[in-house]
């Protein structure tokens, strides 16, 4: 089979203030490396942008982003990135930086490689909380728990298939 | 997207995480704070985050990935937290990951379970053997299987509950079905012999062997020429008319006509020594309205009584009307209801369950109403279980005698009552002289006593005794002759027989004449073989006692089964010896009635000759296997079209096209093979306008008849030769004129004239008879003898000296001179060529698809503008006349009305061939078909002498015209 390959970078928001990164949005993001592009690449850039770019998802929490990018020019497209200093969302306009933690063929394997980055900052976070008192640090063990437990997915499985069911009849 | 894209889609990737974010707008409202945000701050979590964990209670809204960005309303209404804490910050981290974690557990791809497996490990007994599956698959694909196979199991409860195959067979069981499978079209008794063997088809009201499966056609060809072929034609049907002969003929005089030959009144036949056949017509309408051929068989007088009875044989297309008429022509009116409850005599029509089991049930429903559902099933099941006898689709209460008070006649329908047999060959009477043996006497101790069989009580009167002894004596006599053709045609002989089962060989044999040399035979038996030959059998031997509705009905009723007979079979101390002596039950009286051969013609005299065998109901199958175990060939309705065929005899209902029954079948045929031409794509079919058959399904013989009636009426007022370009008959002049129906020319001294007529008058193998008594063809006698039969077709035989197989309706053309030179030359390379017609229909079709096309598009135009519309009108009008005169246009065939079917190819025809093919007989094609006597005499004026009778024979598919002989046989 004929596929239409492309690269999935899985990246970060680096913000100077937490609070703002909340008022992120996809559609700001994806203007933001746009301009980028454009600025360092010119037209071409652009152009490239244009067919196979998309950001594939946002979180506004934590400050994840995926951004799909085709495989034949993701390394230019990528090499502008470095010169994003701000996205403009909302009206304002947001300071940051946008860092690169993974490039994968398919968006699953981003996915499985934001799991373990994830589980290991939270892994990494909970001995840092200290002066916030108790209520934190048993948030974020309490988090981690949640985040490692195998069990779970099992139980959600089947009650996919239930619904499932319940669909086709 | 449409819906059920959308649904996939959503479907595809309920599973993705969805990006989470504050919604675009931001406003001053309230905060819910259900979602895992802000736990130390309590109110100032960010409300209403997607995320992918509730996602699934409200998929409708921003589901999976969505492309484009989303409004949600236009107002801001949520606002933003003011700070961020670390805990918070943790717990949508872990939200993410379990997100994600979801996302990478499940495939995004079909949601079938086969199609969670990667390619290279999918096999393909997966889906019936579930351990073939991945183990984590197995609980899921078990539970779809299951829910699979219950949907299932529902479609099937909706069928009826079928048996086991074994519970089907069962005799009971087999019985009910096939009783209720004669309750539409009437088996005759040996259906199931012949259902085994032969493409059955329902006929008539009757389920009839066609053809056999197997390849048989020359042999059975064979075994009618040399040995014997042998028919169940148990399905004619037999009214038989009780009263005093002269009243019953002078009612029967005016169905039929002494100029088409001997009557119901002919001396042979109402002696009841020979069988007669007649064409029967609608009461004193003689040359017009005929009804069809029927075969009658006068009883043998007994002494001092006039009261005389009459079987009419009748085709079973024919006997409505027939009975109808015979009723009127009796006066028969009053009905005569059968007794209800007819027990153990009559056993009419096999089972009536109803009279029987309603006695029973009624003080039992009262009694035990506990019960009553248990009993009824037992009494449905039990009385029907007897196998049906005779005519299984009548009602019990369907009156079958009529009898008339002003002249005391009474008119029986003996439908499915008698057995009939044929056996056709030549070695016919020697396979009858190798099945039966007279029957023989009762034991003395049984004469003494009285018995319920008919036997024994035949057996005490001395008379019939003797009689008895008088007709094995002819019996005997018949072994002795070479061929079945040598006895006098109609013969009949009445005759008692034992039981064949009991003589049945073990093995099939081939009964072979057992012609005794001439210098064994002594004078005494010499003398009565030649007298059977000269004179038939004598009057007295015709009688039998299958005449009488008592003994039938007893010989019926008392028959022994065919376990019975095997458990005594099994008795014997010689294991396959014969039975010691006779059982009582197992004499049978039958009626053998001789078939006669080829009659006319010159060539191949008495071909075809046979008996036929009648029997009570209820012994077919007794009689069948043993005729069919020495050696006979079995025929179906194939066969007996072939049989007639070669004996140059128009067959019913096929070639009977002025009968209603006639009628009737070529509209089926017609019906029949249009559908068949029209299965075919119209580039594969037969264009028959191109070969210029205007008719290939039919023949418009009323058509024929009229338009040569009026060519025939020009040259006679012309006194002018007949020109080949008669343009004045016009199909419109034909109808102008109201013109009675066309005849099939029957009378006996016009088909001789003509007869005469055709023959070559200087022709070397031609034998001429009867030379003074025809008067020579000219001018004068043609027109007196069109006067009388100028709109009558006549039955010809066309032989084809050389090539050429004839098909069905093909045309009989008149040649012109320079095919008759051509015939001189004596070329082989055959007739003369048809040019190609035009198809003017072509043009028509095409205008018709276009028009169609059009008229759809320009009725839109129309509602739209009103500007061009007079120039649409005129366009859409054309294609729309044309198409509904032309509705039926069908390609390669010519729409009604035809025009002038003489006239319309390069040869004027004159009629069309019902029967053609190769026939074994003569070794060349063979036709039959009727012709226009008009245009016969026409021809025939025109032609010289020598090459009289001479025409052109073309087959619808072929552009081929053949020369071929004319022959009329009386």
């Amino acid at each position: 089979m004929v596929r239409v390959k492309s690269r999935y970078l899985l990246c970060e928001v680096n913000v100077s203030d937490r609070s703002r990164l909340l008022l992120l949005d996809d559609r700001a993001v994806a203007t933001a490396v746009r301009a980028a592009v454009a600025r360092t690449h010119g037209d071409y850039g652009s152009a490239l942008c244009t067919i196979g770019f998309s950001v594939k998802y946002l979180n506004a929490h934590t400050g994840i982003v995926f951004l799909r990018f085709p495989k034949r020019s993701y390394k230019l497209l990528w090499s502008a990135l470095p010169f994003i200093t701000s996205v403009e969302s909302r009206g304002q306009k947001i300071p940051c930086s946008l860092n690169c933690l993974h490039v994968g063929g398919t968006i699953r394997t981003c996915q499985k490689f934001l799991i373990r980055y994830n589980t290991q900052q939270l892994h990494l976070m909970l001995p840092q909380c200290k002066n916030e008192g108790k209520e934190e640090k048993q948030q974020v063990r309490k988090a981690i728990l949640n985040c490692s437990l195998p069990g779970g997915n099992k139980e959600a499985f089947e009650d996919e298939l239930e619904i499932e069911e319940d669909e086709e009849e | 997207m449409s819906a059920a894209k959308v649904k996939m889609r959503e479907k595809k990737m309920r599973n993705q995480p969805a990006s989470v974010q504050y919604p675009s707008s931001q406003g001053s409202g309230q905060e819910g704070g259900d979602t895992p945000s802000t736990g130390a701050t309590g109110g100032d979590g960010p409300s209403d985050i997607h995320r992918s964990t509730d996602r699934q209670k409200k998929h409708h809204h921003r589901s999976g990935w969505v492309r484009g960005h989303q409004r949600d309303g236009g107002s801001y209404d949520k606002e933003m937290p003011k700070y961020i804490t670390g805990g918070a910050f943790a717990k949508a981290r872990a939200a993410e990951v379990s997100a994600m974690l979801k996302a990478v557990t499940k495939t995004t791809g079909s949601s079938h379970v086969f199609g969670a497996l990667p390619k290279h490990m999918r096999r393909r007994a997966m889906s019936h053997n579930t351990k073939r599956l991945p183990r984590r698959l197995r609980d899921v694909a078990n539970r779809l299987r299951e829910k699979s196979l219950q949907a299932g199991s529902k479609k099937k409860k909706e069928q009826a509950k079928c048996k086991s195959r074994k519970a089907r067979r069962r005799h009971g069981n087999l019985l009910l079905e096939f009783n209720r499978r004669q309750r539409k079209n009437v088996w005759l008794e040996t259906h199931i012999w012949h259902a085994k063997r032969f493409h059955m088809v329902k006929k008539w009201g009757y389920c009839l062997g066609d053809r056999p499966t197997y390849k048989c056609y020359r042999p059975s060809y064979r075994a009618m020429s040399t040995h014997c072929l042998l028919q169940d034609l148990s399905y004619y049907c037999c009214i038989e008319l009780q009263g005093e002969e002269d009243k019953l003929l002078a009612s029967l005089s005016q169905l039929t006509s002494k100029e088409a030959g001997p009557t119901f009144a002919a001396v042979l036949c109402t002696s009841g020594k020979r069988q007669g056949s007649v064409v029967v017509y609608r009461a004193g309408l003689y040359p017009s309205q005929p009804l069809g051929p029927v075969t009658f068989l006068w009883r043998p007088r007994t002494q001092g009584s006039t009261h005389r009875q009459l079987w009419i044989w009748a085709h079973p297309t024919n006997k409505q009307d027939l009975l109808a008429e015979l009723q009127s022509v009796c006066q028969c009116t009053e009905a005569i209801v059968p007794p209800l409850v007819p027990a153990a005599t009559t056993a009419e029509t096999g089972p009536t369950p109803e009279p029987e089991t309603r006695p029973e049930k009624t003080p039992e429903a009262t009694r035990l109403p506990g019960t009553k559902r248990k009993r009824n099933c037992k009494d449905a099941g039990e009385p029907p279980a007897k196998k049906i006898l005779g005519d299984g689709t009548r009602s019990p209460t369907c009156p079958v005698t009529w009898r008339s008070n002003s002249t005391g006649i009474v008119i029986n329908d003996l439908t499915m009552e008698i057995v009939r047999y044929r056996l056709i060959g030549p070695q016919s009477h020697s396979v009858l002289a190798e099945t039966f043996e007279a029957a023989t006497d009762c034991d003395e101790r049984n004469k003494s006593q009285t018995s319920s069989l008919w036997w024994p009580e035949h057996c005490k009167d001395e008379s019939k005794m003797n009689l008895h002894r008088q007709q094995a004596d002819v019996f005997h006599i018949l072994k002795d002759i070479y061929s079945t053709g040598e006895l006098p045609a109609g013969t009949v002989l009445g005759l008692a027989v034992d039981d064949p089962r009991l003589t049945l060989p073990t093995k099939k044999v081939k009964a072979l004449p057992s012609v005794k040399q001439t210098q064994e035979v002594d004078e005494a038996e010499e003398e009565k073989r030649r007298e059977l030959m000269l004179r038939g059998v004598p009057e007295h031997c015709c009688q039998s006692s299958l005449w009488d509705q008592s003994v039938r009905d007893n010989v019926t009723n008392n028959k022994m089964s065919e376990q019975e007979l095997n458990r005594m079979k099994s008795e014997v101390l010689v294991p396959g010896s014969r039975l010691s002596s006779t059982p009582p039950q197992g004499r049978v009286p039958v009626l053998l009635v001789h078939q006669p051969g080829k009659q006319v013609g010159h060539e191949m005299s008495s071909w075809g000759a046979g008996w036929d065998l009648l029997l009570p109901k209820g012994w077919g199958m007794a009689f069948w296997v043993p005729l069919v175990y020495r050696g006979v060939r079995i025929g179906g309705l194939n066969m007996s079209l072939k049989h007639s065929q070669n004996k140059g005899i128009p067959h019913f209902p096929h070639d009977y096209p002025d009968c209603p029954a006639g009628v009737c079948f070529e509209e089926e045929q017609e019906a029949e093979l249009l559908n068949k031409f029209k299965r075919r794509p119209p580039a594969k079919r037969t264009n028959y306008i191109k070969h210029g058959c205007l008719a290939p399904f039919r023949c418009p013989w009323q058509q024929l008849a009229e338009e040569w009636e009026l060519i025939a009426m020009q040259t006679t007022t012309r006194t002018d030769t007949l020109t080949e370009e008669e343009t004045t008959s016009r199909p419109d002049d034909g109808v102008a004129k109201p013109q009675s129906r066309f005849t099939v020319l029957r009378n006996r001294k016009s088909l001789r004239l003509l007869s005469d007529w055709c023959r070559p008058t200087t022709s070397k193998g031609q034998r001429r008879c009867r030379v003074g008594q025809a008067p020579p063809l000219d001018s004068s006698a043609a027109r007196q003898f069109l006067a009388e039969h100028g709109t009558s077709v006549v039955w010809v035989r066309l032989s084809l000296p050389s090539k050429g197989k004839p098909e069905l309706h093909a045309a009989v053309c008149v040649p012109v001179a320079e095919d008759l030179r051509l015939l001189n030359k004596k070329l082989d390379g055959g007739g003369p060529q048809e040019p190609l017609h035009k198809n003017h229909f072509k043009s028509r079709i095409k205008r018709k698809k276009k028009g169609a096309k059009k008229a759809a598009t320009s009725s839109d135009k129309t509602d739209g503008k009103e500007s061009d519309l007079p120039n649409l009108t005129t366009s859409t009008e054309n294609p729309k006349s044309s198409s509904e005169s032309s509705a039926d246009l069908i390609f390669g065939l010519w729409p009604d009305p035809l025009p002038s079917v003489t006239s319309h190819c390069s040869r004027v025809t004159l009629g069309w061939v019902t029967q053609g093919d190769f026939s074994l007989s003569a070794g060349c094609g063979e036709a039959l078909g009727f012709v226009s006597v008009a245009g016969l005499l026409n021809t025939l004026l025109d032609q010289p002498a020598e090459h009289r009778g001479v025409v052109l024979l073309r087959n619808p598919a072929s552009l081929q015209y053949r020369l071929a002989k004319i022959n009329i046989e009386v």
